[in-house]
């Protein structure tokens, strides 16, 4: 997988998680996988159609979940009921907005699916065919990742 | 104690969701995000406007403009919804009342939906992620113009 594909995706992270949570945000370093990998808990998937092909994960644990959500909300949220499922499924929505946005700018035309979400204990998501290219970015509520799973149509 | 005039008083300036004679700006919002539709009502109704109705889809959206109408000073819009989009209930609403002011929430990426609904008379839109300051200056634009 291309590398270019995945910076839009980070810079529109930090851009989004900027400006929607008051707090650090610290990029961990990249990394690849090429086989099944475990999901955190919370992971909301978001698939791409057009010159290229894959899907996008923001993958988060429970508790970054609740956390991010409630900042997010303006007040602590008690559980992860439908408003926080919203909440992070909005915030998969305006970052890969954002992001898809950078690479039509760089001439790459592709469509996004609407996001959906998984949340359970011990999930793994396998890929075939793809390596997925991670990015963890370290909140104060935790870590969340931005996995990026693209090919190029054949 | 000081004097209460001592201090610049921040109620002076009139809420942008009031009419001069006081009463509300009444507005329906039209988004399937229960985050997106909270945190809109959350701002509007923190400046003195009220929120007549909320709708998941374009279609719940038609309806309650049909219901509602004349009471609907404004419509938010959300562009991606199920069952029937923003756009599509966009020019439902317009065919079914041209006075109709909507103003179009969108992720950022789909301008030429934003497009298209500008040209189907659209007054305005807003890109998310929505900030207070950008909801009420565009909002208030519309109702002024």
């Amino acid at each position: 997988m291309r590398v270019e594909y995945i910076n839009p995706f980070v810079e529109s992270a930090f851009n989004v998680l900027k400006e929607v949570l008051n707090t650090d945000i610290k990029r961990g370093e990249l990394y690849l996988k090429s086989t099944s990998q475990p999901v955190l808990g919370v992971a909301t998937i978001i698939g791409l159609a057009g010159d290229v092909e894959g899907r996008v994960l923001l993958d988060m644990s429970m508790e970054t979940a609740m956390g991010i959500a409630s900042e997010m909300n303006m007040e602590k949220l008690e559980k992860f009921d439908e408003l926080g499922k919203a909440t992070i499924t909005e915030l998969a929505n305006m970052i890969t907005g954002q992001a898809i946005t950078k690479l039509h700018e760089l001439g790459f035309k592709f469509d996004l699916t609407p996001p959906s979400m998984l949340t359970g204990n011990d999930m793994v998501i396998s890929d075939s065919g793809v390596e997925a290219l991670i990015v963890p970015i370290e909140l104060s509520y935790g870590k969340l990742e931005i996995n990026v799973a693209i090919k190029e149509k054949d | 104690m000081r004097a209460k005039m001592d201090y610049p008083n921040i109620n002076t300036k009139n809420p942008e969701g009031k009419r001069p004679d006081g009463s509300s700006y009444k507005v329906l919002i039209v988004d399937d995000s229960m985050f997106v539709a909270k945190q809109i009502s959350q701002i509007l109704s923190s400046e003195g406007f009220e929120i007549i109705g909320t709708a998941k889809d374009g279609i719940e959206g038609l309806e309650k403009y049909k219901e509602l109408h004349p009471n609907v000073d404004l419509v938010t819009m959300d562009i991606t919804m199920p069952n029937m989009d923003g756009v599509t209930c966009l020019q439902k609403i317009i065919e079914f009342d041209p006075e109709a002011k909507i103003v179009m929430i969108s992720a950022l990426g789909k301008q030429d939906l934003v497009k298209q609904s500008l040209l189907s008379g659209a007054k305005n839109y807003i890109v998310k992620p929505l900030d207070r300051a950008k909801v009420l200056e565009r909002i208030s634009s519309v109702l002024k113009g």
